[in-house]
């Protein structure tokens, strides 16, 4: 067994992995493509970055292509993503040619690639057109959405559909998520990798040192968001609950995050925040480069509490990364959060600032009750959200893709 | 690739064999065999592992209120049934959660409709006998509430329930076990999703409600009978997958340590 699939079974058992292998096995010999927009930043590619190396260490013949684009091209694609997770507008005419030209020369650097695979998985909107321009592909397409779709622009939804109505599946996190499409769609859940170094256990005394080096004193109790500077994250309410709740406790607010090079508004939210914090010495503004990953691990490691105050989102890793850490979570009650948060047994969902300034009150006033909601927190994501489960979940679609027979109970 | 598959049918106990490539051999065990002789290891019929991983799919249904979802339920997929019934082990839940089944749950999270959870969460569904039984005691339930008219006629849009569907793909792990030293410790290091299907699924794919570690331990005759009684009176509905699978190492333990598996 490769010291890899070893590490992985220290942390989900041997048993969780022996059983993975056999399913990779019956995949041996077919060629499994990903594609999406960023090799860096943002929860699409920290799940690839960890879960192709687990395909291949479990024998699989996997790789990862990265379109590439102009600004013009992401703006456009960062208007799709906004629309499709409800904000109002469109696509204007340019945007619309911006992105079938950086499509047709995607289409052009990768066909080969692509036309050759056994299977592809496309990821969200961005490569979205790539199947309508590769007539000669032979393999099973699968559109994988990672964004909360549950009440889309329409007319955005209706440019996107166009796109991906030829696959051969969808993926989507949510049941709430998924639209009226021609084809099979799955639901299956992201999920976080243990070893990965945003979730690997830290060396004693790292996150103070951590904490220490980014100017952020330990002296009262952190409340961290880590989190794009994106408005769907609603850094600026944060804020606000934090300003509530200092009104009862002494507490630190650390606004960690960064932008990812498909997303151009993150400029402009960071600023808005940077305004926000002003002149206040308990809010920490940190904008980190997308490989600070250890860095993250530190920061949610030392937090007393863990906020993600999104008002849409597609699943919420940062969630998970904190639940691992054995942190409760004050999150907004919305997509993939309801998932991972339920309520008093790992942190709680909130719907205003208001409550989230409750909920920070009481998770600091009751420690007891966070480290028994942290244990729940950990185990939670143990049995439910690791890379070892959502690897498994993916295969079995590929395996039920090319398995004749319509009956829901299959042997293979 | 031979092995023994546990399979049983209404009419009588058969264990179905030689499972190779999705062709079944039934080779039946009768009643004299399973109650005598079977210490010896060579008269043992194996027990071979299996697995299984739920795909789940969006069947597009939802609903907003109870009269939705009555309507709904005719036109749900049977898989469906299943996967708000029995699926729910093998995704992100607590043990803590007060309700059996995802109707029921959402009957009072949504609904706010805490006796209809109640009654819908009553529904046994391993005693029916099978998943279109399971379909009409719920339009029954829900015909009777219905009638009553005791209940909400709206709801917040953000709370929809979700007919969700999914596709079993059970496959075989190869492991087999003759002996019951043997067995608990693969029942130990089994997987999840494995140890769901034979214990849990067994169930329901049983006309007895057996499981399948429980069918297999009636060939040892009176010596595991007793294990056999502990194993069929887990309450599978009380514990998260995880749970069922140490409560009942720890009951095959105890077993081991009396010496039961030797003197089986």
């Amino acid at each position: 067994m490769p010291d890899m699939i070893a590490r992985y079974a220290e942390v989900v058992g041997p048993h969780t992995m022996d059983s993975l292998k056999i399913i990779a096995d019956m995949l041996r010999g077919k060629r499994i493509v990903h594609v999406n927009s960023t090799k860096e930043g943002g929860g699409v590619a920290e799940i690839l970055s960890s879960m192709v190396p687990l395909s291949r260490a479990l024998g699989l013949d996997v790789s990862w292509e990265v379109i590439e684009g102009n600004p013009e091209f992401f703006a456009c694609t960062k208007t799709l993503h906004n629309s499709l997770q409800g904000m109002p507008g469109g696509l204007s005419e340019g945007q619309v040619e911006a992105y079938a030209e950086t499509s047709r020369l995607n289409a052009l650097r990768l066909g080969g690639t692509l036309e050759d695979a056994d299977y592809v998985f496309i990821h969200d909107p961005q490569p979205a057109a790539l199947l309508g321009l590769l007539p000669g592909r032979r393999g099973k397409w699968i559109w994988r959405c990672h964004i909360d779709v549950s009440s889309p622009n329409r007319s955005v939804w209706r440019f996107v559909k166009k796109h991906v109505e030829g696959y051969d599946a969808s993926i989507f996190s949510l049941p709430d998520f998924a639209q009226p499409l021609p084809h099979t769609q799955c639901l299956i859940t992201p999920s976080i990798d243990p070893l990965s170094d945003k979730n690997i256990p830290l060396q004693k005394g790292e996150a103070e040192r951590v904490y220490g080096e980014l100017g952020v004193p330990l002296d009262k109790p952190v409340v961290l968001q880590v989190s794009r500077f994106d408005r769907f994250k609603d850094p600026l309410g944060v804020i606000e609950s934090f300003r509530i709740a200092r009104k009862h406790v002494d507490l630190r607010l650390v606004l960690a995050g960064g932008g990812a090079t498909d997303d151009p508004e993150s400029g402009a939210v960071l600023d808005e925040v940077q305004r926000a914090a002003a002149q206040d010495p308990d809010i920490h503004v940190l904008v980190l480069p997308p490989d600070a990953h250890r860095t993250i691990n530190a920061l949610q490691t030392g937090a007393a509490v863990v906020m993600q105050k999104s008002t849409k989102e597609g699943f919420g890793l940062t969630v998970t990364e904190a639940l691992w850490k054995k942190k409760p979570v004050i999150g907004g009650d919305v997509g993939g959060i309801r998932l991972q948060i339920i309520n008093r047994f790992n942190g709680f969902r909130v719907r205003s600032p208001e409550g989230a300034a409750m909920r920070i009150r009481y998770l600091l006033a009751h420690r007891w009750k966070r480290e028994r909601m942290g244990v729940n927190a950990r185990q939670y994501v143990l049995e439910n959200f690791l890379i070892t489960g959502q690897l498994r979940r993916y295969l079995s679609l590929l395996i039920a893709l090319d398995s004749p027979g319509g009956e829901w109970e299959r042997w293979i | 690739m031979g092995g023994l598959f546990l399979y049983r049918r209404a009419d009588s106990d058969i264990l179905l064999g030689a499972f190779q490539h999705g062709i079944r051999q039934g080779v039946e065990i009768g009643r004299k065999r399973r109650y005598s002789q079977m210490t010896e290891n060579a008269n043992l019929v194996p027990f071979r592992f299996m697995d299984c991983s739920l795909l789940t799919t969006s069947t597009g249904l939802r609903v907003q209120s109870l009269r939705e979802l009555r309507a709904a339920l005719p036109a749900a997929p049977v898989s469906s049934i299943y996967y708000h019934f029995w699926g729910r082990m093998l995704r992100p839940h607590i043990a803590e959660s007060e309700y059996n089944n995802d109707f029921a749950s959402w009957a009072d999270s949504a609904l706010g409709d805490a006796e209809l959870a109640e009654e819908l969460s009553a529904i046994n569904a391993a005693d029916c006998s099978g998943l279109e039984e399971v379909r009409a005691v719920l339009e029954d339930i829900l015909d009777a509430h219905l009638d009553r008219g005791d209940f909400l006629s709206w709801k917040k849009g953000d709370r929809e329930f979700h007919f969700i569907a999914c596709t079993k793909l059970m496959f075989d792990t190869g492991r087999e076990v003759s002996s019951l030293r043997d067995f608990i410790e693969a029942v130990r290091t089994t997987s999840l999703q494995s140890f769901f299907h034979h214990y849990i699924d067994g169930r329901r794919r049983s006309a007895e409600g057996k499981d399948d570690f429980t069918a297999w331990l009636e060939q040892f005759g009176a010596g595991t009978e007793r294990l056999r009684t502990s194993l069929q009176s887990v309450d599978t509905y009380l514990f998260s997958l995880g749970e069922l699978k140490t409560q009942v190492v720890s009951i095959l333990g105890r077993f081991s340590r009396g010496g039961g598996a030797e003197n089986a």
